[in-house]
C-alpha cells in the first residue's frame, strides 16, 4: 500500500556532479559575502564578522581556491555527467528557442505550453553559459589581482573592472537560478541533493530526456 | 582663494636631502635604513613610510662629462587620480588644496590603489594594534594638507635651501616656470614642464631637465579606459543591476501568487 504512494524516481545526477555543484555554490556564496563590505559601504559591518578587512581577505582567498575546484571534481569523479552537460549546452534546437516565450508567461503565473525539453532545459543551458562566462571572468581577473607582480600594468588595470562586472553578472545569474529552483521547480532540488527526481517531474520538465530513457528501456526489454 | 601648487625645479636641486628629513620629521615617519646597493641615492624608491626620495640618475653629457639628474620624487597629486578612482572604499579624495589624501579610518588596506598608481607612489604600511594584530593602511605624501590648513607651506618646501621646491600661486609659479625653462634650454635641450594634461594636470608640477622617461615617468599619462569603464559604468550599473534583479524576483513572486490565487494552474507544479 505504501509502495503505491511513493512516487517512482529516476536517477539524474551522480555524486561527483552534486559535490561539484555544492562546492561551487558554497564557495561562491562565501566569496560574495567576504567581498560585499568592499563592494558597498552599506555592508561595512561584515568586516567585523570576519575580524577585520584582513580576515575577510583571507576567507576570500580560501574560498577562491575552492571556487576553482568544481570543474576538476566533475571531470575526475563524473566525466559522464560532465560530457552530458557539455553536449547539452552546445545543442540548440527549435524546442530550446521555443522555451523562452512560454517560460516568460509561466514565470509571471500565466498559462503556458512549454515544449518538451532536453536533460537540461533551455533556461538551464543559458544559466550554464552565463555561469561559465562569469566564472572565467572572476577567476582569471581574480588571479591577476592576487598575483599582480606577474602581470603588466595594463592587464592589471583591466582585472579590477572585469572582476567587478563579473560579480554583478554572476550575482544576477545566481539569484535567478536560486529563485527558479526554490520557487518554480521545487522538485528539481531533490535531483541536485539526493541525485534522483520523480518520474512525474522528469516527464513534465525534461520530456525529451524522459522519452529517451523510455526508449532505452524498451530497447533493453526487446534485447 | 587662488589655486596654489607645489613646484619642483629639478635643475636647482643639489641633492642635499633636507626635504626628505623634513618630511620624516613633520609626518613622524620611522627611518627606513636600506642596504648599500652601489648608488649614492639613499633609498631605492618611495615606501609607505618614505614619502619623498631624491633620485640620483647618472648621465653622460653631450661633451662626455658625468652629471647627476636629481629629482625630488613624491606624489604628483594628479587632477584625475588613479588611486582615487581605484579605491572601493572611497577612502581617497581631493582636498580644496588640490592635494590627494587618504582617509585612514576608511582605508581597509586592500591595495587596489597601489596597483593602480601610474607613478608607483602610494604604498601599504603595516601596523600592529593593541591586541598585536596586524593591519594595513595606504600611505603617501599628502602635500602636508594639515599644514596648508594652518596657512603654512609643505614641510619639504620650507626646508629647501636652493628654492628648488616652491609652494605658491599657480599662475605665478607656472609663468616663472616658463621663463626658467627658456633659460635652461641651452644646457638641457630636452627640458620640459611636467604637468600632464591627460590626467588634468597635477598639483605638484615639475620642471624636468630631461624627458620624463629618463626619470622613469610616463611620457603622457592618461586616465585609462579600464578606469572609466570601472568607475563610471561598471560600479553604478552593477549596483543598479543588483537592485533590478531583486525587484524582478519580488515582482515575479507577487505576480505568481496573485495568478495562482485565481486557480488557473493545474497540478500545483510549475515548469521551470
Amino acid at each position: 500500500m505504501s509502495n503505491e504512494k511513493t512516487p517512482k524516481t529516476i536517477k539524474r545526477f551522480n555524486k561527483g556532479f552534486i559535490v561539484a555543484h555544492w562546492v561551487n555554490a558554497i564557495a561562491f556564496f562565501t566569496l560574495y559575502i567576504s567581498a560585499l563590505p568592499m563592494y558597498t559601504e552599506f555592508f561595512d559591518w561584515l568586516y567585523v564578522v570576519f575580524g577585520g578587512p584582513a580576515g575577510a581577505r583571507l576567507v576570500h582567498r580560501i574560498a577562491a581556491v575552492a571556487f576553482m575546484l568544481p570543474l576538476f571534481i566533475m571531470i575526475i569523479f563524473d566525466f559522464k555527467g560532465f560530457k552530458n552537460w557539455m553536449k547539452n549546452i552546445f545543442s540548440w534546437k527549435k524546442h530550446d528557442l521555443m522555451f523562452f516565450p512560454q517560460f516568460l508567461r509561466e514565470f509571471f503565473g500565466l498559462k503556458a505550453k512549454v515544449p518538451k525539453q532536453d536533460f537540461f532545459n533551455a533556461g538551464e543551458k543559458i544559466n550554464s553559459w552565463l555561469m561559465i562566462v562569469t566564472t572565467l571572468m572572476l577567476i582569471s581577473s581574480g588571479l591577476v589581482m592576487w598575483f599582480p607582480a606577474f602581470f603588466p600594468s595594463a592587464v592589471l588595470w583591466w582585472a579590477y573592472p572585469i572582476h567587478n562586472i563579473g560579480l554583478g553578472l554572476a550575482v544576477a545569474v545566481a539569484v535567478g537560478h536560486i529563485y527558479m529552483s526554490l520557487v518554480t521547480a521545487r522538485p528539481s532540488m531533490r535531483g541536485i541533493t539526493k541525485g534522483d527526481v520523480t518520474e512525474e517531474y522528469a516527464k513534465d520538465h525534461h520530456g525529451r530526456w524522459y522519452d529517451e530513457l523510455q526508449e532505452e528501456k524498451q530497447q533493453r526489454k526487446q534485447a | 582663494m587662488a589655486d596654489y601648487i607645489k613646484f619642483v625645479d629639478v635643475t636647482k636641486c643639489d641633492g642635499c636631502r633636507a626635504c626628505m628629513v623634513a618630511c620624516k620629521n613633520w609626518n613622524d615617519l620611522p627611518a627606513q635604513p636600506e642596504e648599500f646597493t652601489g648608488s649614492i641615492q639613499s633609498h631605492n624608491t618611495l615606501t609607505a613610510n618614505t614619502w619623498n626620495v631624491i633620485t640620483y640618475d647618472e648621465q653622460v653629457t653631450a661633451n662626455g662629462n658625468f652629471e647627476w639628474l636629481f629629482r625630488h620624487k613624491s606624489c604628483h597629486h594628479c587632477g584625475e587620480a588613479f588611486c582615487e578612482k581605484a579605491c572601493p572604499e572611497t577612502a581617497i579624495s581631493h582636498t580644496k588644496f588640490g592635494s590627494v589624501v587618504v582617509d585612514a579610518d576608511k582605508c581597509v588596506g586592500c591595495g587596489y590603489c597601489v596597483n593602480n598608481c601610474q607613478f608607483g607612489v602610494i604604498q601599504l604600511a603595516t601596523y600592529v594594534d593593541d591586541k598585536g594584530k596586524e593591519y594595513r593602511k595606504a600611505q603617501k605624501c599628502d602635500l602636508c594638507t594639515g599644514r596648508l590648513e594652518e596657512g603654512l607651506r609643505p614641510a619639504c618646501v620650507t626646508s629647501c635651501h636652493t628654492n628648488c621646491l616652491v609652494y605658491d600661486e599657480k599662475e605665478k609659479v607656472l609663468a616663472e616656470a616658463e621663463k626658467r625653462l627658456a633659460k635652461i634650454k641651452e644646457r638641457f635641450p630636452n627640458a620640459n614642464i611636467y604637468n600632464p594634461p591627460g590626467i588634468k594636470g597635477t598639483t605638484t608640477v615639475y620642471l624636468l631637465a630631461d624627458k620624463p622617461t629618463v626619470y622613469g615617468l610616463p611620457e603622457d599619462p592618461k586616465v585609462a579606459l579600464s578606469q572609466i569603464v570601472w568607475k563610471d559604468y561598471a560600479q553604478p550599473l552593477g549596483k543598479m543591476m543588483l537592485g533590478a534583479t531583486t525587484m524582478a524576483v519580488i515582482g515575479a513572486a507577487i505576480s505568481t501568487a496573485i495568478n495562482k490565487g485565481k486557480g488557473e494552474h493545474e497540478g500545483g507544479q510549475d515548469h521551470e
